[in-house]
């Protein structure tokens, strides 16, 4: 699905209000649709699985990363090349764990929560779950099974957004990469 | 500094009110209830004058003894209304409508939260921010 030679330039970019409404209006009918923030939670995650599976190829397509050797440059091509392309926002990779298998992605401007206050009564909404979902989907074409959480969450009062990548396991070890 | 501020919806329901803490705070609502009828005579008249733009900004609707109302219409025809002491003669009209300005930015932010509903009242935790800040401080 390489768009290398179709389009030159990008020239179908979308007004990133335009792009925040629609993610805002999605989030809205879910939840008069579900009524249950876990409901929604969880369905937002699947949209975000199903974006992700479908994502990765036009990043890879797009952006000729090679194979990272650890995870470490995971993190870093995750944090600088793919939230730059698909959002344009770079969150910063911090709080690695001692084993080096968990990290946070912090986010400070999200666009998707750009004018959204969440309503009385849905605390344990989690609107940008859909980050979530994505990252996962998007890690297991990769043959990298990773668990994504928010743990901090701009619209219930903490400063930054924080997303908690935890490596699972590899998938197939059918290519060795480089040094294990 | 607004002794209160009020957004009135297209079919003229109050969306929201804030006042100073005072006694007889239906005084304030009374206030604005009556400029109502001013806006909607600034506003008919304006339309069958000119086809062109029209000005947002309606100026002062009416002096009272204590207070000045002014008013300022959106294309929308959602109503801002503020009202202020008469005693304060240090606002100028520019201030007033930079108040207007900064009011209707605040309200197309709030309005562009997807869990907002049209028409519905104003419980929105930024715009009663803003409004705190142009409110006098006692």
């Amino acid at each position: 699905m390489s768009r290398q030679t179709a389009r030159p330039t990008d020239s179908r970019k979308v007004s990133a209000e335009l792009f925040t409404l629609t993610y805002g209006a999605l989030v809205s009918q879910l939840l008069k649709d579900y009524e249950n923030d876990d409901d929604v939670n969880k369905q937002l995650e699947k949209i975000g699985y199903n974006i992700g599976i479908r994502a990765i190829e036009d990043f890879l397509a797009r952006s000729n990363v090679t194979r990272c050797n650890d995870f470490r440059e995971t993190a870093d091509v995750i944090s600088k090349i793919a939230f730059k392309m698909f959002l344009g926002i770079s969150p910063a990779v911090t709080n690695w764990s001692p084993a080096g298998d968990e990290f946070s992605l912090l986010i400070e401007n999200n666009p998707l929560t750009d004018f959204v206050e969440l309503p009385e009564g849905h605390n344990k909404l989690n609107y940008s779950c859909v980050l979530c979902g994505a990252l996962k989907g998007a890690l297991e074409m990769v043959q990298l099974e990773v668990d994504v959480k928010i743990v901090q969450d701009q619209l219930k009062g903490d400063n930054v957004t924080e997303l908690r990548v935890k490596f699972i396991k590899r998938l197939e070890d059918a290519i060795p990469a480089g040094e294990d | 500094m607004a002794v209160c501020v009020a957004v009135i919806a297209k079919d003229n329901y109050p969306l929201y009110i804030r006042t100073i803490a005072v006694d007889n705070e239906l005084k304030f609502h009374y206030t604005v209830h009556t400029s109502l009828d001013v806006v909607e005579e600034k506003i008919s008249s304006v339309a069958k004058n000119t086809a062109d733009l029209r000005e947002l900004y309606l100026g002062l609707l009416y002096p009272t003894e204590d207070y000045k109302v002014y008013g300022y219409v959106t294309n929308t025809k959602v109503k801002f209304v503020i009202v202020v002491e008469s005693s304060n003669t240090v606002l100028r009209d520019n201030e007033i409508r930079s108040m207007f300005r900064k009011l209707h930015n605040a309200y197309v932010d709030m309005f562009c939260n997807p869990f907002y509903n049209h028409g519905d009242v104003i419980s929105s935790r930024s715009f009663g921010e803003v409004v705190n800040g142009m409110m006098v401080q006692d």
